[in-house]
């Protein structure tokens, strides 16, 4: 498999310009997206991403991939679901082969009362589109043949909601796909170019401040994932968000096939197997907010611990890689897309530990709203205004597990 | 195996100045007084306390177990610390056993006594078998 | 790894502790009642820097105590067990 994927696309490099209609700050899945729906469906090419390191240097180069829609509350299930969509048909669209594979997701339940969050959780997603199916033990085991159902003697799995549609795709290809989609049409990507401020016009956003000078902009979109207070604060902006670090680790290969996803609504870690055939696994995103990408010790004992109680194979296998990223987390552990009530700056953000899988529906939502100056009916609940209307899209439940 | 026993001692909690007194008095060797926190003791066998503070809380408590620790014992619960345990005796040290929120009462073994081992009593199956 | 301080049980791994959160502040510039009192129950100063901070020992004397750190470096720079009303507040 060719790491150096970029030596193979075609892209053509900028100078930057003094002035663009659109100027994306952040060069992650989302400001690409964004560039990427902007020229191909709506014609706005005159367009720059601007990025501090190299593209996909932030989260949507370092996550776990993992692609689902069996969130808790409706606005998002169907949210997730349209990207879900989205991503099935990004190979076909963009010529570029993400290596996406739908493979389901089993969600493991302990207890009673994990069984009945399952079973709700099963209704409302198929009544929104995104097919989830409780099922048994035994069946569970059928899926997966590696599950120890009796969770190693100390978490027996009672049963599972099944999200059959859920899917992963090599995080880097994706954003790479975008990029060069999006530069094909145009669209400038101006790397190792950090945005150290905003051009003021009074209240209203003009542009950015670079390193490399000023560029004057119609819209400013921030996508800049765990850095975005840095972002806000250049225009007074509060938002209800920390930056919290997540971390992930990978094994060597495993010889056989681990078919599904598997994840625990409970122990709070999930577990897939990429396309060389390692594991790879995650948890929990670190108590307290920091920006630092220090990888722990004590996060690899306690996941571990979990994952060998659920697949024991795992024992065999060796921790080949651990890596850290600094996750935008919302306080209600939703999105905040959209206008910021500051004139010219529009924002994505609070995409936390679960924004890869948003990439598409959020980028080409996001587009549709620049374009247009329209919320798109999918983009409504998500607005930076819900906190202050008592609208918080609480679901927390449903991050867990990423 | 380590053998961890119900505890059945005293909880007093009350203005630090009043423990501090406590803690400061002479007590015959079979008393055991541990400071959990400023404004919280442990007392083990101690038939009767007196203690001046207005708002002084003084409870049977037995919702602790423990054991008393021979030296090899000791030596074999330190492996499951992860912080350097102190060097001044007595002292009680708190923190994870093996991954298990614990105390331990730290004596000096040249007199004779031993050290004491406890966590609450919900934990006690989790911390024997890590120790195991 | 992280370790954090006790003011009671000394230097400890941070999966002793529970974080309870920074100090919410809510910025002078804002002078709208209503405004501040979304602002103080929804968002974050999230800084990059030195923060003020409670956390909790819930492994060892499950006491709350202050720390301030390093959001960048992760360096813990002091812990006491003054409380909220000793500091930013
Ligand atoms: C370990 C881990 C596992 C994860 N697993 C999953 C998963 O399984 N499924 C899922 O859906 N999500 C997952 N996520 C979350 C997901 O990766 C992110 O939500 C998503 O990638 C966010 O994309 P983004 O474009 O908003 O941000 P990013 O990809 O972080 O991009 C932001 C970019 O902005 C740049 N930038 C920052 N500041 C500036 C500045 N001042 N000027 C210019 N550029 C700047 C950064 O360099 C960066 O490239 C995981 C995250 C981590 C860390
Ligand atoms: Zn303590």
């Amino acid at each position: 498999m060719n790491e150096f994927v970029e030596t193979l696309l075609d892209l053509q490099w900028h100078e930057p310009k003094s002035t663009y209609d659109v100027v994306i700050i952040g060069g992650g899945g989302h400001g690409l997206a964004t560039a990427y729906y902007l020229a191909t469906r709506h014609g706005i090419t005159n367009v720059a991403v601007v990025e501090a390191n190299y593209i996909g240097s932030g989260n949507s180069g370092r996550n776990t991939t993992i692609i689902r829609a069996n969130y808790g509350i409706p606005e998002s299930v169907r949210f997730y679901q349209h990207s879900l969509d989205l991503y099935s048909t990004l190979e076909e669209e963009t010529g570029c082969w993400i290596m996406h594979a739908t493979k389901g997701l089993l969600w493991l339940a302990h207890t009673e009362t994990a069984m009945r969050s399952e079973r709700a959780r099963c209704l409302l997603n198929t009544a929104c589109g995104a097919e989830t199916v409780m099922v048994d033990p035994q069946a569970a085991k059928a899926i997966c043949p590696q599950l120890d159902l009796s969770g190693g003697g100390r978490y027996p799995v009672l049963g599972a909601s099944h999200h059959v549609g859920a899917a992963t795709a090599r995080h880097d290809r994706v954003v790479w796909a975008y990029a060069q989609g999006a530069m094909r049409m145009g669209v400038h990507v101006l790397q190792n170019t950090q945005v150290t401020g905003l051009l003021r016009d009074g209240e209203r956003v003009t542009g950015v401040q670079t390193a490399n000078g000023n560029i004057s902009a119609g819209v400013v979109l921030s996508a800049v994932g765990g850095n975005v207070t840095t972002i806000a604060n250049h225009a007074e902006l509060r938002l209800p968000v920390r930056t919290h670090p997540l971390q992930a680790f990978v094994t060597n290969g495993y010889a056989q096939s681990l078919g599904p996803i598997i994840s625990d609504t409970e122990l709070f870690c999930y577990v897939s197997q990429t396309a060389r055939g390692q594991m790879l696994i995650g948890a929990e995103f670190d108590p307290q907010p920091s920006y630092s990408t220090q990888s722990s010790f004590n996060f690899l004992q306690s996941c571990t611990s979990k994952v060998t109680h659920l697949l024991p194979f795992l024992k065999n296998l060796r921790i080949l890689r651990q890596w850290t990223g600094i996750c935008d987390v919302s306080a209600d552990f939703s999105p905040i897309i959209g206008h910021t009530g500051v004139d010219g700056l529009l924002i994505t953000t609070g995409w936390g530990t679960w924004g890869f899988k948003a990439i598409p529906a959020g980028g080409s939502l996001m587009a549709e709203l620049i374009a247009t100056g329209k919320t798109p009916p999918l983009l409504e609940p998500f607005g930076l205004d819900r906190f202050a209307s008592d609208q918080a899209l609480a679901d927390q439940g449903s991050t867990g597990t990423r | 195996m380590l053998a961890l026993e119900t505890l059945h001692g005293t909880r007093i909690v009350a203005a630090p100045e009043a423990l501090d007194a406590l803690d400061a008095a002479t007590w015959s060797t079979s008393v055991t007084v541990l400071r959990f926190a400023p404004d919280d003791v442990f007392v083990l066998g101690a038939e009767t306390i007196s203690i001046s503070g207005e708002y002084a809380i003084v409870e049977a408590e037995s919702g602790f177990v423990g054991c008393w620790l021979t030296d090899e014992q000791l030596a074999h619960v330190a492996e499951h610390i992860d912080w350097p345990l102190p060097v001044e005796r007595p002292v009680l040290v708190q923190g994870f056993v093996a991954g298990v929120p614990a105390k331990i009462w730290l004596t000096s073994s040249a007199t004779g006594e031993r050290s004491l081992l406890l966590c609450a009593a919900p934990y006690a199956c989790e911390l024997t078998e890590r120790l195991a | 790894m992280l370790w954090l301080t006790c003011p009671i049980c000394g230097r400890r791994p941070i999966d002793e502790f529970s974080f309870g959160g920074e100090f919410p502040t809510v910025p002078d510039r804002i002078t709208d009642p209503a405004t501040r009192d979304v602002d103080y129950v929804w968002m974050f100063d999230n800084i990059a820097g030195v923060t003020t901070e409670r956390w909790f020992h819930h492994a060892g004397c499950r006491r709350w105590h202050t720390a301030r750190r390093d959001t960048i470096t992760d360096a813990v720079l002091h812990t006491g067990i003054e409380d909220a009303t000793d500091t930013v507040l």
